[in-house]
């Protein structure tokens, strides 16, 4: 039989083909930062302990984005915005049976889009998109409605790029975004949905963090310009609700982690590095029992209510009176105003309340 | 014996047209065995992007006139969706075993490995080791009669398609994750990943890396058959496959046959080219229409175009000496029955495996007896929760779909086993009916539970729950912690007659190892 290659030839190749390889693994082994091999995080500082405020050196967050210092007891405003003017509230809940024109009105009344987005910004929306059981009538998944509206607005403010991305903890991605209705909604509105990838993934430092002080985040997430966190309300076996501050664990890749360690606390730690510019609660509809998956109508209630805050603490403080609860029946709610990250105590915030 | 067809004075003579067409055919095979091939690899890589339409994933088995008889024996029932096969019968009545030369994805790979081009002698035209697929072929109506269909993984197609699902598109999934981590590593790359990725992930790479159980068997058997070359080209296809046996005994009634005219210089270039060694030198370079696959290349290479493939043929071909005499097909089919019995011999699967969770419907349709080992279904599961039965199965059940929850649970908005099954082994319910389908129950191993154990909340088994009313349910309970204080946890409890066996809250419990939420078997007797 006549050989298919010369041997020299077939030395030639395997030789570029083992080149190729070499070359790839040492890029491999100069790029990626030296992270624990494994998914999981040190819960006890290292010996040579940097201090807590020292950001991770894979991790150079822009300023609003800041891993908190160490826990002052003042709310710390969590985003980059002018400071709010004695004007603007703090809070903006609006009510009406159109879920785009309240999503507008809220974003308005909080001194309007350009407050939060800048004309060539990178701009990340993360709804809740959990799974790919129900469609949005059935409260599991946030409306595509105020996903789109929010969209529409920060490409109207100039953004450069808008994406909109969950990790969903049942089905595909391209699933669940489908059957959620988002997907077709964000597209017609001119952005993108983003399948989470895996490669994008880090270990950040979590220097304020009280249980865990290093987890695998999403990394686009932190290094986007503005992050818009856009949960719906809905009841939550553990954690009772699942709104604002619970939506962020979709950033991360080890939930189960969380579930392990406690939850309510690692949702605040994860809250000490994520900070969301905006959040927007989706309370069109809010699902009051048997969530977070859901999939009875009995157990939906239409509210067609919308509430905006840059303080994630508050939106959820809010979000909790829709189900007659109040903020303190919430743990990670009490536990985020104590660790500084902004304010449950709606008395003593300006809230604009409007009705359309 | 004398062959009638090589010296058949009455037969046509091409001796004109027949050259230039059949040189265009025979250089143009190995495109269109590409082009078959890379349709059957594409078909496979595709199961979940079709979608609703993924039933067009089992184009190849649907043509697999085996798997679909075969089938359609055991489970003792009529499947219109095989009579896709017809097709391949009725080209075979017409020209012979053309399926092995130009569509057959496993003759396609054969012919693309080296072999050794002059085969011992015992290996020649007239072996009697080509009997053996004779033998397999009546081995597997045996069993078929028997109402098994495990020895169906012999079908070439069946091989294949495990090939593909369980070795090969893991494998690439591999290089693509290290192509991916190396491209990420270099910011300017970096945006061609992340579209790479977007486009790739959950679509024909799943998210999260998917293991199959006997993936490493799977491969050695597949590269065992492609060595097997090294006696003889397509030694496989000469000797043991039984889809090529099938087809095989079709061609001898093909109307179109390879024939020799007297114009033949005796050269012998034919018999040293044939890629099933059927020419036979010593009988005027005549072959079996059995075991000629009309790949074209003998017409192709003889200098005097004595060679021609051309119709008129009534009467079948004539049996060979390798044919299997009648008392051994007999003997054949009777050991192939008490063979079957054998396999029910030993403990039932579900005595095996108390875990046993089958595909949706699969466990009220008899599953077994109908189910041809393709995998597609394995392939279509978007967790990868979908297993081969093996080892823990009896081998009546040997790799049929089953559920292992730890690897990936059954999706409540998914149905895609049910939509891509060639067989409906695994029935097509629709997305709602599914959803009230139990395929197992599950048990909270309080011994190991979090909050039971150790009294500290835990719950993802109750979010995860995707019954809209919740099969899990959580109840908060005074419990005693190991360093002796007494708090208040909420305990999970299973609502047993709630629980469909979806296996989700086993994938996603965060204890180590084994869950603490385990499913099972939901036959709880021993069967």
């Amino acid at each position: 039989m006549k050989p298919i290659l010369s041997r020299k030839e077939f030395i030639r190749r395997v030789a570029f083909a083992g080149m190729g390889l070499a070359g790839t693994a040492l890029l491999q082994a100069c790029g990626t930062p030296a992270a624990p091999a494994l998914n999981r995080i040190t819960l006890e500082p290292s010996p040579t302990a940097r201090p807590s405020a020292a950001p991770s050196p894979t991790y150079t967050p822009r300023a609003p984005a800041a891993p908190l210092p160490t826990p002052t007891p003042a709310a710390i405003p969590p985003t980059a915005a002018p400071a709010p003017s004695t004007a603007l509230p703090h809070l903006a809940v609006v009510r009406g049976a159109s879920a785009e024109a309240i999503t507008r009105q809220a974003v308005t009344a909080l001194g309007g889009i350009g407050r939060f987005v800048k004309a060539g910004d990178d701009v990340i929306i993360k709804p809740n998109i959990c799974n790919a059981y129900h469609g949005p009538e059935y409260a599991s998944t946030t409306n595509p409605e105020v996903v789109a509206a929010l969209v529409k607005m920060c490409l109207e403010a100039g953004a450069r790029r808008v994406r909109v991305m969950d990790f969903p903890f049942a089905g595909t991605p391209q699933k669940a975004y489908e059957v959620s209705g988002i997907g077709a909604a964000v597209r017609a509105a001119g952005g993108e949905m983003e399948v989470m990838s895996k490669v994008k993934y880090r270990q950040v430092d979590i220097p304020a963090g009280q249980t865990i002080k290093r987890w695998n985040i999403y990394g686009d997430a932190l290094d986007a310009d503005v992050l818009i966190n856009v949960p719906i309300a809905k009841d939550h076996g553990s954690t009772r609700l699942t709104l604002g501050m619970k939506n962020l664990m979709g950033l991360v890749l080890d939930r189960a982690g969380f579930h392990a360690r406690g939850l309510h606390q690692c949702i605040v730690d994860l809250n000490t590095v994520v900070r969301p510019h905006l959040t927007v609660v989706d309370a069109t509809r809010i699902l009051v029992a048997n969530g977070p998956t859901g999939g009875s109508l009995d157990d939906v209630r239409v509210m067609n209510t919308v509430i905006a805050s840059p303080d994630i603490v508050a939106a959820d403080a809010y979000a909790t009176t829709l189900f007659g609860l109040t903020p303190a029946d919430v743990a990670y709610i009490s536990m985020g105003a104590e660790r500084g990250l902004g304010t449950a105590d709606l008395t003593r915030i300006a809230i604009a309340e409007i009705e359309l | 014996m004398t062959s009638c067809a090589a010296h058949d004075a009455s037969a046509p003579r091409h001796t004109s047209a027949g050259q230039g067409r059949a040189g265009i055919l025979a250089r143009l095979r190995p495109y269109v065995q590409a082009l078959f091939l890379a349709l059957f690899v594409i078909l496979i890589t595709l199961a979940w992007v079709l979608g609703d339409s993924r039933s067009w994933a089992n184009l190849f088995f649907r043509l697999d006139p085996l798997a679909g008889a075969m089938s359609m024996l055991a489970g003792r029932r009529f499947l219109p969706a095989l009579l896709l096969s017809l097709l391949t019968i009725g080209l075979t009545l017409m020209v012979g075993r053309v399926w092995c030369a130009w569509i057959c994805p496993l003759g396609t790979l054969l012919d693309w490995t080296p072999a050794r081009q002059q085969p011992n002698a015992a290996l020649g035209p007239e072996s009697p080791w080509r009997r053996v697929k004779y033998i397999l072929l009546i081995a597997m109506l045996a069993s078929a009669i028997a109402g098994s269909l495990t020895v169906l993984l012999l079908d070439p197609i069946v091989l294949t398609s495990q090939m593909i699902g369980r070795v090969f598109l893991p494998l690439v999934e591999q290089a693509f994750s290290l192509l991916e981590r190396a491209g990420f590593a270099i910011p300017w790359t970096r945006p061609l990943v992340s579209s790479a990725d977007n486009l790739l992930r959950g679509t024909i790479f799943p998210l999260e890396r998917h293991f199959y159980g006997g993936a490493v068997l799977i491969g050695l058997v597949f590269a065992g058959i492609l060595a097997l070359n090294a006696l003889a080209p397509r030694f496989w296809c000469r000797h043991l496959c039984p889809l090529g046996a099938l087809l095989g005994l079709l061609s001898r009634a093909a109307w179109i046959r390879r024939r020799v005219n007297t114009s033949c210089i005796d050269c012998g270039r034919c018999a040293r080219l044939c890629p099933t060694g059927t020419i036979d030198a010593g009988r005027g370079y005549a072959s079996d229409p059995a075991e000629c696959t009309t790949c074209l290349l003998c017409q192709d290479a003889c200098p005097v175009s004595a060679i021609s493939f051309s119709g008129g043929s009534l009467r079948p071909a004539p049996s060979q000496n390798y044919d299997p005499t009648r008392r051994q097909a007999l003997v054949t089919l009777g050991l192939g029955l008490a063979g079957v019995g054998l396999f029910r011999a030993g403990p039932s699967s579900d005595f095996l495996d108390p875990h046993r969770i089958l595909p949706p419907g699969g466990r009220e349709n008899d599953l077994a007896s109908k189910c041809i080992r393709c995998g597609l279904c394995l392939k279509a599961c978007p967790t990868g929760g979908l297993q081969p039965a093996f080892p823990r199965a009896s081998a009546q059940d040997l790799w049929t779909p089953v559920l292992v929850p730890r690897m990936g649970y059954c999706d409540y908005s998914c149905h895609a086993c049910g939509q891509i099954c060639p067989t409906g082994a695994i029935p097509d319910i629709p997305l709602d009916i599914k959803r009230t389908v139990i395929i197992g129950k599950a048990y909270i191993d309080t011994s190991r539970c979090i909050p039971w154990s150790e009294g500290r909340d835990c719950i993802v088994c109750e979010e995860m729950c995707p019954v809209p009313d919740k099969a899990i349910k959580l109840e908060e309970a005074r419990v005693k912690t190991v360093a002796g204080q007494t708090v208040t946890v909420k305990l999970p409890h299973v609502e047993r007659e709630r629980c469909i066996g979806c296996g989700i809250c086993e994938y996603q419990c965060p204890v180590a190892g084994q869950a603490a939420v385990r499913v099972y078997s939901p036959v709880l007797e021993r069967g």
